[in-house]
């Protein structure tokens, strides 16, 4: 230890700052011994380890001191004793030591500290400098970066290529012996010639813009000089009309109508070219004229297929049709359907009878009929209306056969009109909660399954689609189904004209058929009435024509009665609507010495056959509108040839015979069950079996 | 044919093919349809089957009788006999071997054949028809051989005794002509009258008096038509018992020891020799002309019957109609 403690009170102590040792002068004191003391300097020449050592010892000195003095407390010394106090004295020695020593353990502390803070200052120093170069040599980079991605605008044009800018560019801007050694040369040559170029063109677009501008101007005038001179073409037409008239060449009104038309939907367009078509085409047999009707304007505008006929034959029909269509518009109005817009075509056949044979009685009749086109539903409908020219009100029975209603039944096999064709329509009906469309029919047409086809609509039955309408389709089917209602009407005329006849107790038989039956029948016709379906299903001999399925209810029926003295024949005609393609068929019960039928008696059976059967030698000449009546007549002689043969009586006994035998026939009895003669033989006027 | 025709068709005559598969049945359409029993006889048979195999038109008049020989089917129609092969027919080919007309006197109207009968001792062929008179004619050789004449009316029906090698013939006079032995000979010898009328058990004056079945068996006869329905013991020519039924008879066939009988009247009459009717089986037609029973065959024994309808009834157990074949 340098310190010595005896040297304490003397000196002045002075005390050096900071690191270095330096020496302080003290004014006034020169000649004092200025010991400069340092304890720092002093410090770095101390050894911890024998510090601490010192520390140690001194602490063991101090607490074997302080054991020291407790034992002399202990023993009983007195306070202030010699011994207790000169432990005290070394006691504060080591004291002070120990003074000593913390105070230089704090000072190595602190020169520690000190060290280490200065060894970091520098290093944070560095590693500020460290950032900064990072952070810049960062920012350098990404500004190469930057540089190095920046694209020019010039890269954006397009440039032709190499080869082509080689071959077009003229020399002075190519350059080529620069250009194809220095990448930049080129393409600032490139960029050049691309400049030079795109001048150029801008000019020609120029250029024809001007002229573009010119030509419009042109166009512009001659346009107002075609139109002013429409006002003039118009006053020329209508001077012209007149002359139109007289010549009977009616171009306006064929026009009109095709503007009118053009607004009509597809089906009924369709419909509308075919049958002025096809009225153009038949000529003299057939007149078809063709009337537009819009249900808002009453616009009505009409084509002639023979402008001569139409005006000789049909009383003006304009009014009647207008009223027509009028009501039909205002019904539709009131219906229940789902809104269905009606548009309304009338296709009039009218029967021009020239040339046609003297048989066919038919005359200037007319047959009306108007199409209608449900818009929502996709169908065409038909109504139909009769104008004969004779006076139709002879014949009661015949009520049934001009029946608006049931004139157009079945004009192809099975086609009633009842339903609706289109199979779609289910659905909508199955919306609004419409049962079947039978039920509007009455006032929304039938719609006949050729009356799509005229109008080119085609459902099939398989799929819902619907196709577009085909005039293809309306063509194949105008000519067969004119004919056919040509046939229905003459075929319905002709037999209201018969059944009058009937009615009566005639049977008409006309010169062409007279051989087919001998000069003298005796039976005749008593009654003829018509009959409902549920009435003749009631009949007991008809049973086997039900169950053979040859009835339907859309037929008519009807009973004649054949009476000869006390025999009455009652015959049940069933009259298939497409008469006479269809032979009417007899079912025969004979009232006579007890009831017979035809299933009872094989004679009866063999006349109902002699009726039904033979059909070519009945049907007379072409339309075979003769059928009916012919069959009549031939029933009358049957049932003569039956009475006549006749031979058993019922009790037996050999009286006189109610019925002289008249005809002449070779044999009465034939075959296993002895069949009469029924067939006549004409010249010879006998009769013979089959 | 449509459905017409087909409404007024009836069938007059029905015959067994000789193996027993097919029947053959003539309209009065002079039509011939030959149907194939074994396929409608079959487990899988469907509707088609019940469809003749083969229809051609066979005469111009109505067929009215039908024969099978053993290998040619005979067909009558507007008095003449035409052959066919069976072996064609059922290879579907329609051309006639032959076809004959015996020699009729008028000329007027062409005379019905409506009986044959093949007499197998002699191969002769015995045809009666619309002229009063029968004819025979010798099936080799296909020439008319003899006539027999006697009959007022036309005739309507034949039968052939088989033991005395005698034929009966029933006609619309009402009478049976029993014609004996050597008529092979071609002279009559005996013709035996058996005058119907005169038996007042039998006789229907209401229907007439006309003969329009006969069948025998050798000792016994039935015979009906306008009189009821008979059996006669042939060696006293006295009948022994009338069957009351209503409509007239148009065939009758002795089977076992039933008689079964076809006429007027949609139904099969099945009677025992005694004189009662014991069952009515109902058919489809409303009146029957013909019935024919499958003898030549074991497996399709079957009865088959016809009339003024285009459906033919099979019966394949006797007492109920199994189902019918159709035109």
């Amino acid at each position: 230890m340098s310190t010595d403690p005896l040297k304490k009170r003397k000196t002045k102590v002075i005390r050096g700052d900071g690191g270095t040792p330096e020496t302080k002068r003290i004014r006034g004191d020169a000649d004092q011994d200025v010991r400069v003391y340092n304890e720092e300097v002093e410090l770095e020449g101390r050894d911890t380890e024998q510090d601490y050592i010192l520390y140690k010892s001194t602490c063991e000195a101090v607490a074997k001191l302080m054991a020291e003095i407790q034992d002399l407390k202990a023993s009983g010394a007195k306070e202030g004793s010699m011994e207790v106090e000169e432990r005290r004295r070394r006691g504060s020695v080591h004291f002070i030591a120990l003074k000593k020593l913390n105070r230089m353990a704090h000072m190595r502390l602190k020169k520690a500290r000190d060290q280490t803070h200065e060894a970091k200052q520098r290093v944070d120093v560095l590693h500020l400098q460290l950032q900064n170069l990072l952070y810049e040599v960062l920012h350098l980079q990404k500004e190469i970066g930057k540089c190095l991605e920046f694209r020019s605008q010039h890269e954006e044009i397009e440039l032709v290529s190499v080869d082509e800018f080689f071959q077009e560019a003229p020399a002075e801007i190519s350059r080529p012996h620069l250009t194809k050694e220095d990448p930049h040369q080129l393409t600032l040559a490139r960029l050049d010639w691309e400049l030079e170029q795109r001048k150029r063109l801008a000019e020609q677009y120029k250029s024809s813009l001007c002229t573009k501008e010119k030509i419009l101007k042109g166009i512009e005038m001659k346009k107002e000089y075609l139109n002013s001179l429409q006002p003039g073409l118009q006053a020329i037409m209508q001077a012209s009309l007149p002359v139109q008239e007289y010549l009977s060449m009616p171009f306006e009104r064929v026009q009109k109508q095709a503007e009118v038309a053009r607004h009509l939907p597809p089906p009924l367009y369709v419909l509308l070219v075919q049958a002025s078509a096809y009225g153009q085409a038949c000529g003299k047999r057939m007149c078809v004229c063709v009337y537009v009707y819009v249900s808002d304007t009453n616009l009505s505008v009409s084509i002639s297929g023979d402008v001569d006929e139409a005006k000789a034959l049909s009383r003006p029909p304009e009014d009647s049709q207008d009223d027509e269509s009028d009501s039909d518009a205002e019904e539709e109005q009131q219906n229940t359907m789902p809104a269905l817009f009606i548009w309304t075509l009338n296709v009039s056949l009218v029967h021009a009878v020239k040339r046609s044979p003297p048989s066919c009685d038919v005359d200037g009749s007319i047959l009306h009929l108007f199409f209608y086109y449900l818009m929502n539903l996709n169908i065409l409908t038909v109504k139909v209306k009769v104008s004969a020219s004779a006076d139709l009100s002879g014949a009661i029975s015949a009520g049934e056969l001009l029946n608006p209603e049931s004139l157009l039944n079945c004009l192809y096999a099975s086609d009633h009109g009842q339903e609706t064709p289109n199979p779609a329509n289910r659905y909508q009906f199955d919306k609004v909660g419409i049962v079947s469309f039978a039920d509007y029919v009455a006032e929304l047409g039938h719609p006949y399954v050729w009356v799509q086809s005229l109008g080119g609509l085609h459902f099939s039955s398989d799929s819902p689609q619907v196709e577009g309408p085909h005039s293809s389709l309306s063509a194949s089917h105008m000519e067969s189904t004119m004919k056919l209602l040509r046939g229905r009407l003459q075929a319905r005329l002709a037999l209201h004209k018969q059944f009058s006849s009937l009615e009566h107790s005639i049977v008409p038989v006309s010169n062409e058929c007279q051989h087919l039956f001998p000069a003298k029948v005796v039976s005749r016709l008593a009654h003829w009435t018509m009959m409902s379906y549920e009435e003749f299903v009631e009949l007991s001999f008809v049973q086997h024509v039900m169950k053979a399925g040859l009835v339907r209810n859309t037929d008519l029926f009807f009973m004649a009665t054949v009476e000869r003295g006390t025999a009455r024949l009652q015959a049940a005609v069933v009259l298939n609507p497409r008469y006479p393609e269809i032979t009417p068929l007899f079912s025969l019960s004979l009232l006579w010495k007890g009831e017979r039928s035809g299933r009872t008696d094989d004679n009866l059976r063999a006349m109902e056959s002699e009726v039904n059967v033979f059909r070519s030698e009945l049907q007379g000449p072409r339309p075979g509108l003769q059928l009916l009546t012919n069959q009549m007549q031939r029933l009358c002689v049957c049932l003569d040839v039956y009475l006549e043969t006749e031979s058993q009586v019922c009790d037996g006994s050999e009286g006189p015979r109610e019925f002289p035998r008249e005809k002449m026939c070779l044999r009465t009895a034939r075959g296993p069950n002895r069949l009469k003669p029924f067939k006549y033989n004409h010249p010879q006027g006998f009769f013979s079996h089959r | 044919m449509g459905p017409v025709e087909l409404l007024h068709m009836s069938v007059f005559s029905q015959t067994f093919s000789p193996c027993g598969r097919f029947l053959a049945a003539g309209n009065n359409y002079g039509e011939i349809a030959v149907f194939s029993l074994s396929a409608a006889l079959s487990p899988d048979a469907t509707g088609m089957s019940q469809k003749p195999i083969l229809t051609f038109a066979a005469h111009e008049g109505p067929v009215f009788s039908l024969i099978s020989t053993d290998t040619h089917l005979l067909s009558a129609g507007n008095g003449e006999i035409s052959a066919w092969s069976w072996a064609e027919l059922t290879k579907r080919s329609t051309k006639a071997l032959w076809t004959r007309r015996p020699n009729y006197k008028t000329s007027l109207e062409i005379p019905e054949i409506n009986a044959m009968i093949v007499n197998s001792k002699d191969n002769s062929l015995i045809v009666g028809g619309g002229d009063n008179n029968i004819h025979i004619m010798d099936m080799e050789t296909g020439t008319f051989k003899s006539v027999l004449q006697g009959h007022k009316d036309y005739i309507h029906c034949l039968s052939f005794r088989e033991r005395e090698g005698e034929l009966l013939s029933g006609g619309e006079d009402g009478a049976v002509r029993i014609w004996g032995e050597l008529i092979a000979h071609q002279c009559l010898q005996k013709s035996l009258l058996v005058s119907v009328t005169y038996l007042g058990e039998c006789t229907r004056p209401q229907f007439g008096k006309w003969i329009g079945c006969l069948t025998t068996d050798s000792d016994w006869m039935l015979c009906g038509g306008g009189p009821a329905l008979s059996l006669w013991h042939l060696r006293s020519m006295s009948p022994t018992s009338v069957f009351s039924l209503a409509g007239c008879q148009r065939e009758a066939v002795f089977y076992q020891d039933l008689i079964l009988t076809v006429g007027e009247g949609p139904y099969v009459s099945h009677c025992v020799p005694g004189g009662t009717v014991k069952a009515q089986i109902p058919s489809s037609s409303p009146s029957l002309n013909t019935l024919t029973l499958n003898l030549n065959s074991n497996e399709h024994r079957v009865m088959t019957t016809a009339g003024s309808s285009d459906q033919i009834d099979v019966f394949t157990n006797f007492s109920y109609r199994a189902f019918s074949l159709s035109f």
